[in-house]
Formats: structure tokens, C-alpha cells, sequence
């Protein structure tokens, strides 16, 4: 059952209560001068409808999470973090939502935003109206280019493209003597990016790579066998993929039922954006798998990711994808930025402090240390790895698990060329 | 080549017939009631989430999974019965109005519909796992055919030869036509065409839910899948002919063949060679191929 924005809001107040009754001497004893009583509102803005609704649900979960713990341990200097939420839809639409949550309720912060399309029209809504804006997924940029290469008040999340750079080195790594690809991406922006970075990647490492087949089905297509058998008479030897939603468990399994990956290697370099709905039954072993910035079942994790799986598999009864990783980030995030501007400022910050205070920041998020980079960019992990059947689960995990950080796998800065960087840096020399 | 050939194809019809039940489901309800419903896509994801939880309860009830294709029939013919409640609580107040109001009206339905599902069942995919792979493949013209798509086929068959035989040779099928002929006719003949219309719209509904049901273990139920289905309905029944069975039959085997040819000849032209030839029928034969012909 989804929550209603009242339910949410009473949730929170309930947990703020239940916080403020059990730890009395802690909130006393963090209250501070210049710091103002009441909560601090943090704009939420999560996707609730379509084909990426449950990506909006496990970014929203990673805040709530957050707040409970936030508010149980005294809140934000004291502060009471008090969510409000939006809904992520158009991105004419989410950018009024933006405008009400900054100029009407008079939010401190806003987080959210996972299309592109939303953020490039937030980005400089949050410029013109000097609104903190912390992007769980969306970028600013239009293709592989930004278009804010200088922004104040605007964060955005890593490279469109990361992950399949990421899903191309794999590919070098374990699938040797690949030389015809095939890739099946999503007809917008995302999916074509995706495709020619991850070429020109493995072009890098194999000179003699020839793509044989590309197809484009739209987002929310639940039907691939036309696509499949294309597959079939193009004979690849490997089929690469950026889909991130069902349609990732729809095309598994219908290659299944032909027997597709009995010939062919597989990169799904984002497919684990549902990672519970991938079955053994269907999901071949030996595919390289993408989880984007959080692996559930990393056997490295830190004592709060796995303190987090457990509790939200208790809660939601299934395993956490790693939008709440980008949710919990930009939220933790912000609450460090404030208390290192507090300590410059001797007072509650601004919005231009706490920015500032944001670029480089570093902190730990659920899936391990993530940063600030200083152009407002998103650094962290990305966990990829081959497809195993050994699990006590009844959906696929990866082994090896290969963890590739953002400063190998994403251009230095946003003015970087992302094409000319790739032909100076790859292939990686360790 | 030839194998291809065969493959893309099988494909084709195999989507073609996904495609018939639904745009069967808005041809009939169009012909008599001459409203263009826009929720029968709804009713395609609702039998598709409902087919879920009926594999489910069935696996969980003892039943064999080898039988769950019986729970999803009767998961799409149980969740049928939201065609009579729209029908009688929503639709029957708008038959004389403006065909814009109907739309609308169709059309906030499927929203409804859509945070219905998310209600009940949540925003992730659902599916019911691999089951699908059950029945195993067959070789076909030496393709190798996953045994569910051919059931599919196979069922989408059944039921157009069922309806075929229903419009042409029974009472209520003969009711039907005249009613889709002549409204004022046939009410004057003494047709109850409040019945007909309920009846008629629980057709339409059965067509959708049964449809959604049947597809599910090939794929996975998600909330907007029956909006990406109603696009293609409509360019089905555009080439067929609005209100003709035999056009959405017709149509769907077009719309579904020529979109598989041109994702193995030019995969770009997928969605805008299915509109080339909506563009040219309606240039042509504006009327749709069947269009015309009563149900």
C-alpha cells in the first residue's frame, strides 16, 4: 500500500515525537543559539506514477529512512527534519511543484528529480529562485554535454553514461574474443547514450568490435520477441542493454524461453534497478549485471547498508535497489553541509552557505563514503558484476562483485569532451 | 533465411494476437455503443495484475503449476465484472452526450484504473516468474518457439472464432448487429438496449482482462502497460476499420507483422512504418479497411 501525503507527513511527526520523548537530554542538549526552533522542510520530489514509480518509491523510502534515524538522534542541529512531498511527473509540471515547494511552503532544501528531462528544467529554476536542489538521478545534461557548467544552488547526479562505461570495461575484462555486438537500449536520450559510450569504451580494448544490431524499442514496451528474433539472425556475440526497469525482467525472459544466452554473452549494465524481479528460473548465469551506486548483498558493506537491507526488507518485504542510496545521499548530505557551514557561519546557514559548504563534501551513505564533487557532480561506487544462481535467494546476485568508483569511470569535470577523454583514458591501465 | 523469415513472423502473430484481444474489446463495445473506450487498455493490465495473483494463489492453493494457465482464465473472466460497474455507474450517463465527454470520460477511467493497481498491487513489476518456460519449446518451421506464445496464439484464435460465431449465428449476436445498425430500429422492435449496452461493454471487458491474464506469464504486469497497448489498438483499428471485428482481427495482424519486419529490417522505422500505413489507409480508404461493416 502506498502512503498518503498525510499518512507520510503524520509518519514522520510521529517519529519526530517518538525521537524527541526517548532522547530528551540529546535534543536539550543540542539546541543552539542561532538556530532557529522550528523543523527544517526538505522538499521531496519522487516520480509516483508510470514506468519508473518504483524508482520514485525506494529514493522516498531512502529519505524517510533517513529522517526517522535523523530525528530520533535530535534532527539537523536540533532541528526537527520535517519532509514535504511532491510528485516528480512532466517536467512542466514538476518545475511548478519545485516553484510551490520554494516559494510557498518555503522548503530549505529540495531532493529528487530521477528524469533528465525534469532536471534539466529544474536546474535553473533552482539557479533563478537561489533554491538549494540535491538530484538523486537526474542530470543536466542534454545528450553527453552539460548545459549548467557553473551552477550555485543546483547538485546533479553522476553521468548519464557512467554505467555503461562501467558495463564496457566488464565486458573487455571477462568476455574475451567478443567481437560483434548487438544493443538494445530505450529510444530517448538515456538508452543512446548508453549504447555509443559503451562502444567507444570497448573499441578501446578491442579495436576490432563491430556492432551488428541496434534496436530501440520505446520505454514500456512489454513485448520483445519481434526484438529477440532480430537478435537471433544478427548472431552477436554479445547483447548489451542499458534498460533499468520491468522491461529488463520482460526481455530476460523471453530470451530465456528461445534459449538466447546459450550463444551469446549479455551486459545489462543497469538491470539491477530490479534486481528482485530477475529469477533464477529465467536469468541465465554469467551476465554482467550493473547496480547502479548500491549492491544489496555486498559482502563489504558498511554496518549501515546492511542494518538498512534488514529493516527494509522488513518494512517493504523485498530487497532494497539503489535509488535509496541516492535518496539517503543527497538528504545526509545536506544535513553535513549545514553543520559544517554552522561552524564557519555561528548561526543557521543560508542557502549559498550550505552550498558552498556542499562542493567536496563527503559522507557516509548507505552504500559506502559518496561525495560532492566541487562542480556539483555525484561521486560514488558502482557495483557490477556476473550474474550467479549461488544465492538462498530465488532471484540472481552477482559474483565477483566489481566495484568501479566514479573517478575511473566518469569524465573529470563537466566541460570534459566525454569522447576525447574516453580515447586518452582507456584502456585502464591497472 | 528462411528460418528467419519463419521467426519474425511467429513473432509478429504472436504480438498480432495480444494486439486483436484488446482492439476486439474497443471494436465491440465502439460498433454498438459508439464509445471509443480508452480504458480497454486498463482492462488489459488489470487482467494481467489479477492473472498474477490468481498464479500465485493457485501455486499457493496446491493447484499444479502445470494448470496455471486455468487460474489466469479465470483471473481475467473474475475481474471482468468492472465492465458492468463502469458501465452502469460511469458510462451510461454520457451516451448522449458530446463524443469528446465520452473520451474524457474513458479516459479517467484508465487514470483511476491506474492508481487502482498501484493501491492493490504497488509500482514494481510483477511477474510470474518462470513459469512461462513451463511448457518448453517446440521447433516450427525450425524455429524454436517458447510453447506458451503458441497457446497464446492458439487462444486469441479460439476466441475470435468464438466471437465470429457468436455475432453471426446466434440471437444475441444478431441482436448485436441490429443494434449496431439501427439503435432506434431495434429499440422500436422491442431490443431491451439497456442489457445490450451492459452485456456488450462486459464483452468488450472480458476481451481486455482475459487478454492482459493470458499475456502475463510472457511478460510482466506493470501500470502503464495497458497505455502503451492502446496506441497500438488504435492504429489497429484505424487500419481495420472502426467497429469492425474483422478489421481488429485484420488490423492486428498487420500492425503486429509489419512492426516485426521493420525491427529485423530497420529497427528505427518500428513505430513510424505502423503509422505510415494508418497515414495511408486513412488517405485511401478513410473508412479502414472493414469499416462500414457492423461489429
Amino acid at each position: 500500500m502506498e502512503t498518503n501525503r498525510r499518512d507520510f507527513l503524520k509518519g514522520i511527526g510521529a517519529a519526530a515525537t517518538g525521537g524527541a520523548l526517548g532522547f530528551p537530554a540529546v535534543v536539550r542538549a543540542q539546541t543552539r543559539k542561532g538556530i532557529p526552533a522550528e523543523p527544517v522542510k526538505i522538499g521531496l520530489l519522487a516520480i509516483r506514477a508510470g514506468v519508473a514509480a518504483p524508482v520514485g518509491a525506494a529514493g522516498q523510502r531512502g529519505v524517510e529512512w533517513w529522517a526517522e534515524r535523523v530525528n530520533k538522534a535530535g534532527g539537523i542541529l536540533g532541528r526537527k527534519a520535517e519532509l514535504v512531498l511532491e510528485e516528480e511527473s512532466s517536467p512542466k509540471d514538476t518545475v511548478e511543484r519545485f516553484r510551490k515547494l520554494a516559494l510557498q511552503t518555503k522548503v530549505d532544501v529540495i531532493v529528487g528529480g530521477i528524469s533528465t528531462a525534469v532536471g534539466l528544467a529544474l536546474g535553473p529554476v533552482a539557479e533563478e529562485l537561489a533554491m538549494l536542489w540535491l538530484s538523486w538521478d537526474a542530470t543536466t545534461q542534454k545528450g553527453v554535454e552539460e548545459t549548467m557548467p557553473k551552477p550555485k544552488f543546483a547538485f546533479r547526479s553522476v553521468d548519464n553514461e557512467v554505467e555503461a562505461i562501467g558495463g564496457a570495461i566488464l565486458t573487455a575484462k571477462y568476455f574475451k574474443g567478443v567481437k560483434t555486438i548487438a544493443g538494445i537500449n530505450n529510444d530517448y536520450s538515456y538508452g543512446r547514450d548508453c549504447w555509443d559510450a559503451f562502444q567507444a569504451v570497448l573499441k578501446r580494448y578491442t579495436p576490432d568490435v563491430k556492432p551488428v544490431l541496434d534496436l530501440w524499442p520505446k520505454l514500456g514496451v512489454t513485448d520483445f520477441t519481434s526484438h529477440i528474433a532480430a537478435i537471433q539472425q544478427a548472431k552477436p556475440d554479445l547483447l548489451m542493454t542499458s534498460f533499468w526497469s520491468g522491461d529488463t525482467t520482460i526481455l530476460l525472459k523471453q530470451a530465456a524461453a528461445v534459449g538466447l544466452f546459450k550463444s551469446m554473452k549479455g551486459c545489462f549494465t543497469t538491470g539491477g534497478g530490479v534486481h528482485d524481479s530477475l529469477k533464477k528460473s529465467f536469468t541465465p548465469e554469467g551476465l554482467v549485471l550493473g547496480y547502479n551506486s548500491m549492491y544489496f548483498n555486498y559482502a563489504g558493506a558498511s554496518a549501515l547498508q546492511k542494518q538498512f537491507v534488514r529493516e527494509y526488507k522488513a518494512k517493504h518485504g523485498e530487497y532494497p535497489p539503489y535509488e535509496c542510496d541516492h535518496g539517503y545521499f543527497t538528504v545526509e548530505s545536506y544535513r553535513a553541509g549545514v553543520e559544517k557551514a554552522y561552524k564557519a557561519a555561528g548561526e543557521w546557514p543560508s542557502k549559498e552557505q550550505v552550498a558552498k559548504a556542499l562542493e567536496g563534501i563527503q559522507v557516509e551513505s548507505l552504500s559506502g563514503k559518496r561525495s560532492w564533487r566541487e562542480d556539483h557532480v555525484q561521486m560514488c561506487n558502482f557495483f557490477q558484476g556476473i550474474t550467479t544462481h549461488k544465492s538462498e535467494f530465488d532471484f540472481v546476485t552477482i559474483d565477483p562483485v566489481e566495484v568501479l568508483p566514479t573517478t575511473k569511470i566518469m569524465k573529470p569535470s563537466t566541460s570534459t569532451k566525454l569522447y576525447e577523454w574516453i580515447n586518452a583514458t582507456f584502456p585502464l591501465k591497472s | 533465411m528462411l528460418v528467419h523469415l519463419a521467426n519474425v513472423l511467429l513473432s509478429g502473430v504472436f504480438h498480432a494476437s495480444i494486439l486483436f484481444l484488446v482492439a476486439a474489446g474497443l471494436q465491440v463495445v465502439f460498433g454498438v455503443q459508439r464509445i471509443f473506450n480508452l480504458a480497454c487498455g486498463s482492462f488489459y493490465a488489470l487482467g494481467a495484475y489479477v492473472g498474477v495473483s490468481f498464479v500465485q494463489a493457485s501455486v499457493q492453493a496446491g493447484l499444479p503449476p502445470g494448470l496455471f494457465v486455468l487460474a489466469l482464465v479465470a483471473g481475467g473472466l473474475c475481474v471482468a465484472v468492472v465492465g458492468p460497474v463502469v458501465e452502469r455507474g460511469l458510462l451510461r450517463f454520457v451516451y448522449d452526450r458530446d463524443e469528446t465527454f465520452q473520451l474524457l470520460l474513458t479516459f479517467a477511467v484508465v487514470l483511476m484504473l491506474e492508481d487502482v493497481i498501484r493501491m492493490l498491487w504497488g509500482t514494481s513489476p510483477l511477474s510470474t516468474g518462470g513459469l512461462y518456460l513451463l511448457y518448453g519449446q517446440l521447433k516450427v518451421l525450425g524455429v524454436t518457439v517458447p510453447v506458451y506464445n503458441l497457446i497464446v496464439i492458439g487462444a486469441s484464435l479460439l476466441i475470435a472464432l468464438l466471437i465470429g460465431y457468436m455475432l453471426a449465428r446466434t440471437k444475441f449476436g444478431r441482436i448485436i448487429r441490429a443494434a449496431a445498425d439501427n439503435r432506434e430500429m431495434s429499440e422500436a422492435l422491442g431490443v431491451d438496449m439497456r442489457r445490450v449496452y451492459v452485456r456488450v461493454f462486459t464483452l468488450g471487458t472480458l476481451l481486455g482482462t482475459v487478454g492482459g491474464a493470458l499475456v502475463i506469464p510472457a511478460t510482466a504486469a506493470m501500470t502503464e502497460m495497458g497505455i502503451e497497448l492502446i496506441v497500438e489498438a488504435f492504429a489497429v483499428v484505424v487500419i481495420g476499420g472502426l467497429g469492425s471485428m474483422r478489421g481488429a482481427f485484420v488490423g492486428a495482424l498487420v500492425v503486429g507483422v509489419l512492426r516485426s519486419i521493420a525491427i529485423s529490417t530497420y529497427p528505427e522505422l518500428e513505430m513510424l512504418l505502423i503509422y505510415l500505413i494508418v497515414i495511408a489507409v486513412l488517405v485511401l480508404k478513410p473508412r479502414g479497411l472493414f469499416g462500414g461493416a457492423a461489429a
